[in-house]
């Protein structure tokens, strides 16, 4: 199964991603109705995508008491039913990513949906920063990372 | 109704000495004249600024103003200018800046902000979409720049909130002080924040939760795919993906046309130090962009220094890395981001800043000033610990930063030089000697805020047509490239798309956003019409032919070596030409005739 994964440290910050998720779903560019959102961490110049995981055992679909989230069997992203959402807000508070937010003019939960396998942010990212991959891929960059680091601490130690 | 098409709806006027808000309704027709940024900035501030209005005074004006193209997925469309009449040149001025102010501007609902007045005590300006308040910053004053964002921020609780502020530069008046934007994003030149200083306006807080209606979404899309690959395949472009500006340093400092030791020469060997290329194997840790750009030109970089510990900025870009590196002779790494860094925090523009230190470099190698007058500091060309300390200096008006921060103009005026300051009408050059790009040296001439390389920047043209040391034609190629110009900085895009669109590819993205539709001619019209306004402005104030002219440095000093060695500007020739291409007389002055057609009363 395929899932969104974010190298942040080569995100630059353009919201390219942010603008065509706003405008493949909704047909205008609006910063509170993209499904994706960038942060930019000034002090840590840094700056980091928020994007859906995908989760499993998902605690928004959990935390739904009206059965209004259901996930893809195909993509396994979560689907809002809109009809059924009430946009009681239950599953903006249970998303460890803090990736759900609140449509401004239907008053319906905001949740990437994988644009049904084909991500708009992926295809359109000038910095290969958001990848669509096999969840088993997931931490590649970190272990690229940390074996660096590994090697760089040994080779101070010689 | 019919819905105004790229427009956001209204322009929001407050005035800080009453204490009133207004939301006026954006007027297309008028839109349509000026097409929106820079245009109808200028149009604003010459009807709404008198002649003779002090530009430190309650009457002069910050007119923000975004373009129809911003807030929608048009790429590179994110620049934000701010019009006034300027401290340091006291001619009218305009500001671009990049990042993420101007989208959000829009987003909150609004084409423009304008401000009036003086507040009483130190405040800041909250808009939030249709709530608009003027907030109390007496805590926020004495704060540099970087902590005021992050005070914001913090204190409004809301970490995407986009906020312009001023450091100690602007609150002291430092007559190049900036007005700055997610840390590193300046609206840089000409003294923006010392105006916003002098009405005690600390900050501009926005957040925005609306859209922009598009007038053909489907072709709009088809434009912005089609531009992203153009980007994505442009040998240039690349370039700057790669190096950000500062590509540039090994061409222009090869071609012999390099601002290096205050303009003394016009290229160094010790340039190899600093390459773009060096820099992105010595100090770049990571790629920063404006909203919307797929460019991606703006650099993170950091050194570790023994005297001023982890020093860590974005940039610096190539005018900065340029007047304030290699014009003050300065060639590592630690103290130029250092020095930016210093300028960043105070909010003082690293360019007239970086000139500014370079004419007193000068100025103490030949004995005009001494370490009486320097309070000791070695004011020696390359001497990095010094230029950051004067930088410092600057920013808090102290000693001999008192001086220069009041332009390298009066600085030179007041130590009996004034042919030593590189500036035109008070405004310090960009880093592109003229003596070696003929077109430059009328640009800056003749440009409406004083010296200033984006008015016209025609060297990539004279280099290509391979005949920079010609004054030949240069005249109409100013003319066209201002007109040009002032186009791109209308519509709020950012000057690196002329990379990808052309002037024609521009319209279309007007048109697939307005609904307007202008062909090429109507366009160049406009951009002539801008430059008229800009120049009327002027003229109300008493400047004329006798202002438009260079340091004798450019006229009369041959470079010594490189590849532009032997060149001087022959000024008074492209000049006359030029004038009469403008339709304007002899002194510089346009004509009842041609403004008349260009729709201007005055």
């Amino acid at each position: 199964m395929k899932t969104l994964v974010v190298d942040e440290k080569k995100c630059c910050g353009c919201r390219i991603c942010e603008q065509w998720c706003s405008w493949t779903h909704e047909g205008c560019v609006n910063p509170t109705m993209t499904r994706i959102k960038v942060i930019k961490l000034h002090e840590q110049y840094l700056n980091l995508p928020l994007t859906c995981t995908q989760c499993v055992n998902a605690p928004c679909i959990n935390s739904c008491t009206f059965g209004a989230l259901t996930k893809d069997q195909n993509t396994g992203a979560v689907l809002v039913i809109e009809d059924l959402c009430v946009g009681c807000r239950k599953c903006v508070k249970a998303c460890p990513n803090g990736v759900v937010s609140i449509h401004k003019e239907k008053r319906k939960a905001l949740i990437c949906d994988l644009c049904q396998g084909a991500p708009k942010c992926v295809e359109l990212c000038p910095m290969g920063a958001i990848q669509y991959q096999d969840v088993s891929l997931e931490g590649r960059v970190q272990q690229a990372e940390a074996a660096l680091q590994i090697t760089c601490a040994k080779e101070r130690c010689e | 109704m019919e819905k105004n098409y790229g427009l956001a709806g209204n322009i929001l006027r407050v005035n800080l000495t009453n204490g009133t808000i207004e939301k006026e309704p954006s007027n297309p027709s008028v839109f349509k004249k000026f097409i929106g940024g820079r245009g109808l900035g200028a149009w604003m501030l010459y009807h709404e600024v008198p002649a003779k209005t002090d530009p430190l005074g309650p009457d002069n004006k910050l007119i923000f103003m975004a373009g129809p193209t911003e807030g929608t997925i048009t790429p590179g469309a994110n620049k934000i200018t701010v019009t006034f009449k300027s401290p340091l040149t006291n001619t009218y001025a305009t500001s671009l800046c990049g990042g993420h102010l101007g989208p959000e501007l829009k987003f909150a609902g609004y084409d423009g902000v304008v401000i009036e007045g003086k507040a009483s005590e130190p405040c800041y300006l909250w808009i939030d979409d249709d709530k608009v308040r003027i907030m109390p910053a007496k805590h926020l004053w004495g704060k540099n720049t970087h902590e005021t964002e992050d005070a914001i921020r913090k204190e409004l609780g809301d970490i995407n909130v986009k906020v312009a502020v001023i450091g100690k530069g602007g609150e002291n008046l430092v007559k190049y002080a900036c007005i700055q934007t997610d840390y590193h994003r300046e609206f840089g030149r000409q003294g923006s924040g010392a105006v916003m200083g002098s009405k005690l306006l600390k900050a501009i807080a926005i957040r925005g939760t609306k859209s922009i209606p598009i007038a053909e979404p489907e072709k709009l899309a088809q434009l912005t795919l089609e531009t992203y690959q153009i980007l994505a395949n442009h040998p240039k472009a690349n370039a700057r993906k790669k190096m950000g500006t500062n590509e540039l340093v090994d061409g222009i400092n090869s071609l012999g046309f390099m601002a290096n030791k205050n303009f003394t020469e016009g290229t160094s060997l010790s340039a190899a130090n600093i390459t773009g290329a060096a820099m992105v194997r010595d100090v770049v840790f990571g790629d920063v962009s404006c909203y919307g750009c797929n460019i991606v030109c703006g650099k993170n970089t950091q050194v570790l220094s023994s005297k001023y510990g982890k020093v860590r900025i974005e940039g610096p870009e190539f005018e900065t890395l340029t007047l304030l590196g290699t014009n003050t002779g300065v060639y590592d790494w630690e103290h130029i981001l250092r020095a930016t860094q210093i300028f960043d925090e105070y909010g003082v523009d690293t360019m007239s800043g970086g000139s500014a230190v370079a004419l007193a470099m000068e100025c103490y190698e030949k004995g005009i000033i001494t370490d009486e007058d320097t309070d000791g500091i070695k004011l020696h060309f390359g001497n990095g610990e010094a230029l950051c300390q004067v930088a410092e200096l600057i920013g808090q008006r102290k000693g001999i930063g008192a001086i220069l921060a009041d332009g390298s103009l009066a600085a030179a005026t007041k130590w009996g030089v004034p042919e030593l300051a590189m500036q035109v009408k008070g405004s310090d050059f960009a880093a592109y000697d003229p003596r070696g790009a003929k077109g430059m040296g009328l640009t800056y001439a003749t440009s409406p805020k004083g010296a200033h390389h984006m008015i016209a920047p025609t060297f990539g043209v004279e280099i290509a047509q391979n005949n920079r040391f010609s004054e030949e034609g240069k005249a109409a190629l100013v003319r066209e490239t201002q007109f040009f110009m002032a186009i791109v900085d209308s519509m709020a895009l950012c000057s690196s798309m002329r990379f990808a669109l052309d002037l024609g590819k521009q319209l279309q993205f007007i048109s697939a956003v307005t609904g307007w539709d202008l062909n090429e001619q109507e366009a160049m019209v406009i951009g002539e019409r801008i430059l008229n306004v800009e120049r009327m402005f002027n003229v109300r104030e008493g400047f004329s032919r006798k202002d438009d002219t260079l340091p004798k440095r450019f006229l009369e000093e041959p470079l010594k070596e490189g590849s532009s060695q032997g060149q001087v500007v022959n000024l008074e020739k492209m000049l006359n030409e030029y004038y009469e291409l403008m339709g304007w007389n002899q002194e510089g002055i346009p004509t009842a005739e041609r403004l008349g057609k260009l729709g201007i009363c005055y």
